[in-house]
Protein backbone atom coordinates (compact mmCIF):
# COMPACT_ATOMS: atom_id res chain seq x y z
CA UNK A 1 0.00 0.00 0.00
CA UNK A 2 2.71 2.38 -0.32
CA UNK A 3 1.19 4.20 -3.40
CA UNK A 4 -1.85 4.68 -1.59
CA UNK A 5 -2.88 8.19 -0.23
CA UNK A 6 -3.47 8.79 3.44
CA UNK A 7 -6.56 10.06 4.94
CA UNK A 8 -6.36 13.07 6.97
CA UNK A 9 -9.12 13.74 9.84
CA UNK A 10 -9.60 17.41 9.06
CA UNK A 11 -13.17 18.77 10.90
CA UNK A 12 -14.96 17.38 13.94
CA UNK A 13 -18.62 18.31 15.03
CA UNK A 14 -21.21 16.88 17.42
CA UNK A 15 -24.09 17.30 19.03
CA UNK A 16 -23.59 16.39 22.73
CA UNK A 17 -25.17 16.21 26.26
CA UNK A 18 -23.31 19.19 27.69
CA UNK A 19 -24.80 21.69 24.92
CA UNK A 20 -21.48 23.51 24.32
CA UNK A 21 -18.91 23.36 21.65
CA UNK A 22 -16.19 20.88 20.77
CA UNK A 23 -13.52 22.23 23.55
CA UNK A 24 -16.43 22.31 25.64
CA UNK A 25 -17.02 18.53 25.32
CA UNK A 26 -13.71 17.22 24.95
CA UNK A 27 -12.30 19.72 28.55
CA UNK A 28 -15.03 18.01 30.27
CA UNK A 29 -14.43 14.43 29.02
CA UNK A 30 -10.99 15.84 30.05
CA UNK A 31 -11.95 15.75 33.83
CA UNK A 32 -13.93 13.38 33.82
CA UNK A 33 -17.15 14.81 34.03
CA UNK A 34 -20.44 12.56 33.74
CA UNK A 35 -23.44 14.08 31.42
CA UNK A 36 -26.02 11.39 32.57
CA UNK A 37 -29.05 12.23 34.16
CA UNK A 38 -32.04 10.63 35.90
CA UNK A 39 -33.82 10.47 32.22
CA UNK A 40 -37.98 10.23 32.93
CA UNK A 41 -40.92 10.13 30.82
CA UNK A 42 -44.39 10.39 31.61
CA UNK A 43 -46.10 11.61 28.98
CA UNK A 44 -47.69 9.52 26.22
CA UNK A 45 -46.50 6.24 28.37
CA UNK A 46 -48.03 3.41 30.03
CA UNK A 47 -45.56 3.32 32.89
CA UNK A 48 -43.04 5.67 33.32
CA UNK A 49 -39.56 5.67 32.48
CA UNK A 50 -37.30 6.84 35.11
CA UNK A 51 -33.69 6.00 34.32
CA UNK A 52 -29.93 7.25 33.88
CA UNK A 53 -29.46 8.27 30.49
CA UNK A 54 -27.85 11.00 28.39
CA UNK A 55 -29.79 13.18 26.95
CA UNK A 56 -29.63 16.75 24.43
CA UNK A 57 -31.61 18.12 26.28
CA UNK A 58 -30.53 21.76 25.07
CA UNK A 59 -30.44 21.20 21.29
CA UNK A 60 -32.82 22.97 19.57
CA UNK A 61 -33.50 21.39 15.70
CA UNK A 62 -35.70 24.45 14.38
CA UNK A 63 -32.61 26.72 15.71
CA UNK A 64 -30.04 24.81 13.87
CA UNK A 65 -31.53 23.58 10.60
CA UNK A 66 -34.68 26.08 10.70
CA UNK A 67 -37.99 24.83 11.00
CA UNK A 68 -38.89 24.03 7.50
CA UNK A 69 -35.76 21.22 7.12
CA UNK A 70 -35.93 20.37 11.14
CA UNK A 71 -39.86 19.61 10.47
CA UNK A 72 -38.98 16.93 7.70
CA UNK A 73 -36.55 15.12 10.13
CA UNK A 74 -36.73 12.15 12.78
CA UNK A 75 -34.68 13.39 15.93
CA UNK A 76 -32.25 11.17 14.54
CA UNK A 77 -31.54 13.32 11.40
CA UNK A 78 -31.97 16.30 13.18
CA UNK A 79 -28.89 15.60 15.85
CA UNK A 80 -26.67 14.32 12.45
CA UNK A 81 -27.26 16.59 10.16
CA UNK A 82 -26.68 18.99 12.85
CA UNK A 83 -23.24 17.68 13.70
CA UNK A 84 -22.48 17.45 10.10
CA UNK A 85 -22.89 20.83 8.86
CA UNK A 86 -20.46 21.54 12.11
CA UNK A 87 -17.77 19.24 11.10
CA UNK A 88 -17.77 20.92 7.88
CA UNK A 89 -17.72 24.58 9.42
CA UNK A 90 -14.99 23.19 11.53
CA UNK A 91 -12.99 21.71 8.31
CA UNK A 92 -13.23 25.53 6.74
CA UNK A 93 -15.23 24.56 4.16
CA UNK A 94 -17.52 26.47 2.22
CA UNK A 95 -21.64 25.74 1.93
CA UNK A 96 -21.65 26.32 -1.84
CA UNK A 97 -23.27 23.82 -4.59
CA UNK A 98 -21.33 25.41 -7.61
CA UNK A 99 -18.28 23.07 -7.32
CA UNK A 100 -18.81 19.73 -8.38
CA UNK A 101 -18.10 17.69 -5.72
CA UNK A 102 -19.15 14.26 -7.40
CA UNK A 103 -15.85 12.69 -5.51
CA UNK A 104 -17.17 14.02 -1.94
CA UNK A 105 -19.84 11.49 -0.36
CA UNK A 106 -21.17 11.07 2.92
CA UNK A 107 -21.15 7.48 5.30
CA UNK A 108 -23.11 7.44 8.22
CA UNK A 109 -23.80 5.16 11.14
CA UNK A 110 -27.35 4.40 13.12
CA UNK A 111 -28.21 1.05 15.00
CA UNK A 112 -31.96 2.30 15.19
CA UNK A 113 -32.76 5.09 12.64
CA UNK A 114 -36.16 6.71 12.78
CA UNK A 115 -37.31 4.69 15.89
CA UNK A 116 -39.22 7.69 17.37
CA UNK A 117 -41.06 8.20 14.36
CA UNK A 118 -42.46 4.72 14.46
CA UNK A 119 -43.58 5.10 17.91
CA UNK A 120 -45.43 8.01 17.53
CA UNK A 121 -47.27 6.20 14.71
CA UNK A 122 -47.94 3.31 16.92
CA UNK A 123 -49.32 5.67 19.48
CA UNK A 124 -51.72 7.12 17.23
CA UNK A 125 -52.77 3.99 15.82
CA UNK A 126 -53.22 1.78 19.33
CA UNK A 127 -53.17 3.90 21.62
CA UNK A 128 -55.25 7.12 20.24
CA UNK A 129 -57.44 4.76 17.92
CA UNK A 130 -56.24 6.50 14.83
CA UNK A 131 -56.43 5.14 11.69
CA UNK A 132 -53.12 6.37 9.77
CA UNK A 133 -49.65 7.87 10.91
CA UNK A 134 -48.89 11.59 10.05
CA UNK A 135 -47.79 11.64 6.13
CA UNK A 136 -43.84 12.37 6.31
CA UNK A 137 -43.91 9.08 8.60
CA UNK A 138 -41.79 6.80 5.59
CA UNK A 139 -39.10 9.91 5.01
CA UNK A 140 -38.20 10.66 8.59
CA UNK A 141 -38.17 7.26 10.44
CA UNK A 142 -36.13 5.79 7.03
CA UNK A 143 -32.27 4.48 8.09
CA UNK A 144 -31.12 6.62 5.52
CA UNK A 145 -32.61 9.92 6.00
CA UNK A 146 -29.72 11.47 8.17
CA UNK A 147 -27.26 10.70 5.76
CA UNK A 148 -29.48 11.62 2.55
CA UNK A 149 -29.86 15.10 4.30
CA UNK A 150 -26.44 15.53 4.81
CA UNK A 151 -25.52 14.80 1.11
CA UNK A 152 -28.80 17.44 -0.12
CA UNK A 153 -27.53 20.08 2.38
CA UNK A 154 -23.62 19.89 1.44
CA UNK A 155 -24.19 18.72 -2.19
CA UNK A 156 -22.18 15.29 -1.90
CA UNK A 157 -22.52 13.98 -5.22
CA UNK A 158 -20.37 10.51 -4.28
CA UNK A 159 -21.60 7.45 -2.72
CA UNK A 160 -24.35 7.96 0.57
CA UNK A 161 -24.65 4.95 2.47
CA UNK A 162 -25.53 4.05 5.68
CA UNK A 163 -24.36 0.63 8.29
CA UNK A 164 -26.70 -0.62 10.15
CA UNK A 165 -23.89 -2.81 12.92
CA UNK A 166 -25.48 -1.97 16.15
CA UNK A 167 -23.04 -0.08 18.63
CA UNK A 168 -20.85 -0.74 15.75
CA UNK A 169 -22.35 1.29 13.22
CA UNK A 170 -20.81 4.40 13.05
CA UNK A 171 -17.27 3.13 13.84
CA UNK A 172 -18.20 0.90 10.39
CA UNK A 173 -19.11 3.70 8.58
CA UNK A 174 -15.76 5.18 9.30
CA UNK A 175 -13.82 2.50 8.70
CA UNK A 176 -15.58 1.40 5.33
CA UNK A 177 -14.33 4.86 3.78
CA UNK A 178 -10.85 4.56 3.96
CA UNK A 179 -10.22 2.05 1.46
CA UNK A 180 -12.49 4.86 -0.92
CA UNK A 181 -10.00 7.55 -0.27
CA UNK A 182 -6.93 5.35 -0.39
CA UNK A 183 -7.70 4.53 -3.97
CA UNK A 184 -9.16 7.94 -4.91
CA UNK A 185 -12.58 7.17 -5.34
CA UNK A 186 -13.30 9.70 -3.29
CA UNK A 187 -11.15 12.96 -2.04
CA UNK A 188 -13.77 13.75 0.60
CA UNK A 189 -16.16 11.96 3.02
CA UNK A 190 -18.56 13.32 5.64
CA UNK A 191 -18.73 10.26 7.91
CA UNK A 192 -20.32 9.76 11.73
CA UNK A 193 -23.66 8.62 12.89
CA UNK A 194 -26.26 9.58 14.75
CA UNK A 195 -29.41 7.51 17.54
CA UNK A 196 -31.94 9.12 19.10
CA UNK A 197 -33.44 6.12 21.32
CA UNK A 198 -34.97 7.31 24.27
CA UNK A 199 -38.39 5.85 22.85
CA UNK A 200 -40.50 3.85 25.56
CA UNK A 201 -40.04 0.84 23.56
CA UNK A 202 -36.65 1.07 23.23
CA UNK A 203 -35.62 1.90 26.85
CA UNK A 204 -37.75 -1.11 27.92
CA UNK A 205 -36.81 -3.24 25.17
CA UNK A 206 -32.90 -2.38 26.68
CA UNK A 207 -34.67 -2.73 30.27
CA UNK A 208 -35.54 -6.78 29.56
CA UNK A 209 -32.06 -7.71 28.37
CA UNK A 210 -31.13 -6.78 32.06
CA UNK A 211 -28.25 -5.08 31.41
CA UNK A 212 -28.89 -1.24 32.00
CA UNK A 213 -27.48 0.86 35.15
CA UNK A 214 -29.81 2.01 37.76
CA UNK A 215 -30.28 4.99 39.40
CA UNK A 216 -31.82 7.66 40.68
CA UNK A 217 -31.90 11.61 40.73
CA UNK A 218 -28.32 11.89 43.16
CA UNK A 219 -26.82 8.46 41.93
CA UNK A 220 -27.27 9.13 38.39
CA UNK A 221 -24.46 10.92 36.90
CA UNK A 222 -21.93 8.11 38.51
CA UNK A 223 -23.99 5.10 37.04
CA UNK A 224 -21.68 3.89 34.47
CA UNK A 225 -18.53 2.78 35.78
CA UNK A 226 -16.73 0.52 33.34
CA UNK A 227 -13.99 -1.70 34.59
CA UNK A 228 -15.00 -1.29 38.14
CA UNK A 229 -15.60 -3.59 40.48
CA UNK A 230 -19.35 -2.68 41.06
CA UNK A 231 -20.04 -1.89 37.59
CA UNK A 232 -24.11 -2.48 36.96
CA UNK A 233 -24.47 -1.89 33.42
CA UNK A 234 -24.60 0.78 30.36
CA UNK A 235 -26.80 3.81 30.29
CA UNK A 236 -28.26 4.69 26.86
CA UNK A 237 -27.85 7.72 25.46
CA UNK A 238 -28.56 10.32 22.48
CA UNK A 239 -26.27 12.55 20.49
CA UNK A 240 -24.19 13.03 16.80
CA UNK A 241 -21.41 12.93 15.77
CA UNK A 242 -19.24 13.80 12.46
CA UNK A 243 -15.62 13.85 10.74
CA UNK A 244 -14.64 15.43 7.92
CA UNK A 245 -11.96 12.40 6.21
CA UNK A 246 -9.83 13.48 3.26
CA UNK A 247 -7.08 12.72 1.01
CA UNK A 248 -3.74 14.09 2.74
CA UNK A 249 -2.51 16.12 -0.22
CA UNK A 250 -5.79 17.26 -0.69
CA UNK A 251 -5.82 19.13 2.52
CA UNK A 252 -2.72 20.04 2.75
CA UNK A 253 -3.14 22.05 -0.45
CA UNK A 254 -5.76 23.60 1.02
CA UNK A 255 -4.27 24.39 4.13
CA UNK A 256 -6.38 22.39 6.43
CA UNK A 257 -6.00 21.85 9.72
CA UNK A 258 -5.32 18.04 10.12
CA UNK A 259 -6.11 16.76 13.58
CA UNK A 260 -4.75 13.68 13.10
CA UNK A 261 -4.56 11.00 10.50
CA UNK A 262 -6.78 7.92 9.86
CA UNK A 263 -4.32 5.03 9.45
CA UNK A 264 -5.87 1.84 10.05
CA UNK A 265 -9.01 -0.14 10.74
CA UNK A 266 -9.51 -4.11 11.32
CA UNK A 267 -13.73 -5.44 11.25
CA UNK A 268 -14.18 -8.83 12.02
CA UNK A 269 -17.04 -10.96 13.64
CA UNK A 270 -17.25 -13.15 16.02
CA UNK A 271 -18.94 -16.11 14.17
CA UNK A 272 -19.73 -17.05 17.68
CA UNK A 273 -22.92 -15.38 19.80
CA UNK A 274 -25.26 -12.75 19.66
CA UNK A 275 -24.64 -10.84 22.64
CA UNK A 276 -21.44 -12.75 24.58
CA UNK A 277 -17.80 -10.72 23.30
CA UNK A 278 -15.28 -12.74 22.32
CA UNK A 279 -11.53 -12.19 23.15
CA UNK A 280 -10.44 -13.78 19.94
CA UNK A 281 -12.90 -11.82 17.74
CA UNK A 282 -11.87 -8.42 19.39
CA UNK A 283 -7.87 -9.42 18.89
CA UNK A 284 -7.82 -10.15 15.52
CA UNK A 285 -9.87 -6.82 15.17
CA UNK A 286 -7.16 -4.83 16.97
CA UNK A 287 -4.19 -6.98 14.87
CA UNK A 288 -6.04 -6.04 11.76
CA UNK A 289 -6.42 -1.98 12.37
CA UNK A 290 -2.57 -1.52 13.27
CA UNK A 291 -1.36 -3.93 10.37
CA UNK A 292 -3.45 -1.76 8.21
CA UNK A 293 -2.18 1.44 9.61
CA UNK A 294 1.10 0.24 8.88
CA UNK A 295 1.50 0.55 12.80
CA UNK A 296 3.74 -1.47 15.09
CA UNK A 297 1.66 -3.01 18.47
CA UNK A 298 4.55 -0.86 20.34
CA UNK A 299 3.59 2.46 18.67
CA UNK A 300 -0.14 2.76 20.16
CA UNK A 301 -0.31 4.37 23.37
CA UNK A 302 -3.85 4.85 24.01
CA UNK A 303 -6.97 2.58 23.18
CA UNK A 304 -10.44 4.29 23.69
CA UNK A 305 -12.27 1.25 25.05
CA UNK A 306 -16.11 0.08 23.86
CA UNK A 307 -15.90 -0.30 27.62
CA UNK A 308 -19.59 -0.55 28.28
CA UNK A 309 -19.65 -1.30 31.90
CA UNK A 310 -21.47 -4.66 31.55
CA UNK A 311 -19.83 -8.42 33.91
CA UNK A 312 -19.23 -9.82 31.05
CA UNK A 313 -18.32 -7.44 28.15
CA UNK A 314 -15.29 -5.40 30.51
CA UNK A 315 -13.02 -8.25 31.35
CA UNK A 316 -12.80 -9.89 28.04
CA UNK A 317 -12.37 -6.63 25.99
CA UNK A 318 -8.96 -6.19 28.81
CA UNK A 319 -8.41 -9.83 27.73
CA UNK A 320 -8.28 -8.94 24.45
CA UNK A 321 -5.45 -6.15 25.05
CA UNK A 322 -3.75 -7.32 27.12
CA UNK A 323 -3.58 -10.99 24.45
CA UNK A 324 -2.67 -8.15 21.53
CA UNK A 325 0.08 -6.44 23.51
CA UNK A 326 1.46 -8.64 26.14
CA UNK A 327 4.14 -7.88 28.34
CA UNK A 328 3.89 -3.97 26.83
CA UNK A 329 -0.14 -4.14 28.06
CA UNK A 330 0.84 -2.14 31.46
CA UNK A 331 2.08 0.67 29.93
CA UNK A 332 -0.79 1.03 27.24
CA UNK A 333 -3.26 3.40 28.74
CA UNK A 334 -7.23 2.67 28.45
CA UNK A 335 -10.28 4.35 29.00
CA UNK A 336 -14.00 3.74 28.67
CA UNK A 337 -15.47 7.26 28.35
CA UNK A 338 -19.20 5.90 28.19
CA UNK A 339 -18.63 6.58 31.84
CA UNK A 340 -19.46 10.24 30.89
CA UNK A 341 -21.05 10.12 27.62
CA UNK A 342 -23.12 6.68 27.64
CA UNK A 343 -23.55 4.75 25.48
CA UNK A 344 -25.36 6.13 21.85
CA UNK A 345 -25.48 2.94 20.33
CA UNK A 346 -25.16 3.92 16.48
CA UNK A 347 -23.26 7.57 16.97
CA UNK A 348 -20.84 6.09 19.94
CA UNK A 349 -18.05 4.74 17.51
CA UNK A 350 -18.11 8.21 15.93
CA UNK A 351 -18.26 9.68 19.37
CA UNK A 352 -15.54 7.92 20.67
CA UNK A 353 -13.05 8.31 17.47
CA UNK A 354 -13.83 12.10 17.99
CA UNK A 355 -12.75 12.05 21.38
CA UNK A 356 -9.63 9.34 20.35
CA UNK A 357 -8.47 11.98 17.69
CA UNK A 358 -8.76 14.70 20.34
CA UNK A 359 -6.37 13.35 22.49
CA UNK A 360 -3.92 12.23 19.96
CA UNK A 361 -3.74 16.28 18.82
CA UNK A 362 -3.79 17.57 22.79
CA UNK A 363 -1.55 14.86 23.71
CA UNK A 364 -3.68 14.05 26.46
CA UNK A 365 -5.98 11.06 27.40
CA UNK A 366 -9.30 11.57 29.12
CA UNK A 367 -10.01 9.16 32.03
CA UNK A 368 -12.58 6.58 33.08
CA UNK A 369 -15.07 8.14 35.17
CA UNK A 370 -15.58 6.96 38.90
CA UNK A 371 -13.25 3.92 38.63
CA UNK A 372 -12.11 3.99 42.42
CA UNK A 373 -11.51 0.13 42.07
CA UNK A 374 -10.67 -1.93 39.11
CA UNK A 375 -12.61 -4.74 39.06
CA UNK A 376 -9.52 -7.99 39.66
CA UNK A 377 -10.66 -9.31 36.27
CA UNK A 378 -10.03 -5.93 34.34
CA UNK A 379 -6.35 -5.17 35.56
CA UNK A 380 -3.18 -5.82 33.18
CA UNK A 381 -3.53 -2.18 30.95
CA UNK A 382 -2.43 1.34 32.43
CA UNK A 383 -6.37 2.92 33.56
CA UNK A 384 -6.14 6.22 33.10
CA UNK A 385 -8.66 7.27 35.85
CA UNK A 386 -9.21 10.63 38.46
CA UNK A 387 -8.05 13.01 35.39
CA UNK A 388 -6.57 13.51 32.41
CA UNK A 389 -3.23 11.94 31.35
CA UNK A 390 -0.67 13.78 29.82
CA UNK A 391 1.79 12.04 27.75
CA UNK A 392 3.36 11.56 24.10
CA UNK A 393 0.43 9.63 22.57
CA UNK A 394 1.78 8.28 19.36
CA UNK A 395 -0.94 6.12 17.87
CA UNK A 396 -4.57 4.91 19.32
CA UNK A 397 -7.33 3.44 19.02
CA UNK A 398 -10.27 3.41 19.32
CA UNK A 399 -12.52 -0.13 19.99
CA UNK A 400 -16.15 -0.54 18.90
CA UNK A 401 -17.64 -4.14 19.80
CA UNK A 402 -21.16 -5.07 18.63
CA UNK A 403 -24.17 -6.81 19.37
CA UNK A 404 -24.34 -9.83 16.81
CA UNK A 405 -20.67 -10.27 17.43
CA UNK A 406 -19.26 -7.53 14.51
CA UNK A 407 -16.02 -5.72 15.50
CA UNK A 408 -14.33 -2.79 14.27
CA UNK A 409 -11.52 -0.90 15.59
CA UNK A 410 -10.13 2.19 13.94
CA UNK A 411 -6.26 3.54 14.33
CA UNK A 412 -5.52 7.05 14.65
CA UNK A 413 -1.66 8.19 13.94
CA UNK A 414 -0.69 11.57 15.67
CA UNK A 415 -0.07 14.85 12.56
CA UNK A 416 2.50 15.37 14.08
CA UNK B 1 -66.67 30.43 13.15
CA UNK B 2 -64.73 27.75 11.57
CA UNK B 3 -62.00 29.38 9.46
CA UNK B 4 -62.49 28.79 5.57
CA UNK B 5 -60.39 26.46 3.70
CA UNK B 6 -58.26 29.05 1.81
CA UNK B 7 -57.42 30.30 5.73
CA UNK B 8 -56.23 26.76 6.94
CA UNK B 9 -53.98 26.58 3.97
CA UNK B 10 -52.25 30.68 4.35
CA UNK B 11 -51.89 29.90 7.55
CA UNK B 12 -50.33 26.23 7.63
CA UNK B 13 -48.03 27.89 4.77
CA UNK B 14 -47.01 30.51 6.98
CA UNK B 15 -46.37 28.79 10.34
CA UNK B 16 -44.53 26.02 8.11
CA UNK B 17 -42.68 28.20 5.56
CA UNK B 18 -43.12 31.90 6.93
CA UNK B 19 -45.09 32.91 3.30
CA UNK B 20 -46.81 35.66 3.42
CA UNK B 21 -50.86 35.09 3.44
CA UNK B 22 -51.28 38.00 0.92
CA UNK B 23 -49.58 35.62 -1.77
CA UNK B 24 -51.74 32.95 -0.81
CA UNK B 25 -54.42 33.45 -3.66
CA UNK B 26 -56.18 30.78 -6.01
CA UNK B 27 -54.67 31.76 -8.93
CA UNK B 28 -51.09 31.08 -6.93
CA UNK B 29 -49.00 28.41 -8.53
CA UNK B 30 -48.25 25.75 -5.08
CA UNK B 31 -44.99 25.19 -6.44
CA UNK B 32 -43.78 28.91 -5.89
CA UNK B 33 -45.15 28.69 -2.12
CA UNK B 34 -42.60 25.95 -1.64
CA UNK B 35 -45.87 22.88 -1.90
CA UNK B 36 -43.62 20.10 -3.30
CA UNK B 37 -44.42 16.39 -3.56
CA UNK B 38 -44.30 15.69 0.51
CA UNK B 39 -46.27 18.76 1.62
CA UNK B 40 -48.70 18.57 -0.67
CA UNK B 41 -49.17 15.06 1.71
CA UNK B 42 -49.21 17.21 4.85
CA UNK B 43 -51.90 19.61 3.75
CA UNK B 44 -53.87 16.51 2.64
CA UNK B 45 -53.91 15.15 5.99
CA UNK B 46 -54.60 18.76 7.55
CA UNK B 47 -57.36 19.13 5.52
CA UNK B 48 -58.59 15.54 6.33
CA UNK B 49 -58.25 16.32 10.23
CA UNK B 50 -59.74 19.08 9.84
CA UNK B 51 -62.37 18.36 7.73
CA UNK B 52 -63.29 15.00 9.07
CA UNK B 53 -63.18 13.59 5.48
CA UNK B 54 -61.29 11.35 3.36
CA UNK B 55 -59.75 12.29 0.52
CA UNK B 56 -59.40 9.18 -2.26
CA UNK B 57 -55.95 8.43 -3.41
CA UNK B 58 -56.71 8.95 -7.22
CA UNK B 59 -57.14 13.04 -7.13
CA UNK B 60 -55.94 14.76 -9.77
CA UNK B 61 -52.27 16.54 -8.77
CA UNK B 62 -53.25 20.03 -7.95
CA UNK B 63 -50.90 23.05 -9.73
CA UNK B 64 -52.90 26.09 -8.20
CA UNK B 65 -53.98 27.11 -4.82
CA UNK B 66 -57.80 26.94 -6.42
CA UNK B 67 -57.02 23.38 -8.07
CA UNK B 68 -56.87 22.10 -4.25
CA UNK B 69 -59.12 24.02 -2.72
CA UNK B 70 -61.71 22.51 -5.33
CA UNK B 71 -60.56 19.01 -4.48
CA UNK B 72 -61.24 19.76 -0.99
CA UNK B 73 -64.44 21.56 -1.40
CA UNK B 74 -66.04 18.56 -3.81
CA UNK B 75 -64.86 15.92 -1.11
CA UNK B 76 -66.06 17.94 2.08
CA UNK B 77 -69.65 18.47 -0.21
CA UNK B 78 -70.02 14.96 -1.06
CA UNK B 79 -69.50 14.57 -4.71
CA UNK B 80 -66.23 13.00 -4.89
CA UNK B 81 -63.47 14.08 -7.23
Amino acid sequence: MASARRVAVTGLGLVNPFGGDLPDFFGRMLRGESAIRLFTREDDVTRPLAVPAVRCANFDADAELGQSLSYTMDRYSQLGTTAALSAWRDAGLPRTKDAPRNDWGVSWGTALGGTLTFEKGYIEMLRNGRERVPPLSVVLGMSNAAASHISIQLGLGASSATYSVACASSAVAIGEVLQKIRSGEATLMVVGGSEAPLSYGVVRAWEAMRILALGDEASAARACRPFSSDRQGLVLGEGAGAMILEDWDHAVRRGARIYAEFAGCGSTSDHDHLVRPNVDGQMRAMRMAIHDGGLAPDEIDYINAHGTATREGDPIEIAAIRGVFGSRSAAVAVSATKSMHGHMLGATGVIEAIITVLSLASQEAPPTAYLDDVDRECTGVRHITGGPLRTSLRAALSNSFAFGGSNTVLAFRAAH
Amino acid sequence: MKPDNLTVLSEFLHKRENIDPARVTPEALLEELKVDSLMLLELLFEFEDRLGVKIPQDIPRPKTVGDLLGIVDKVTAGHGV
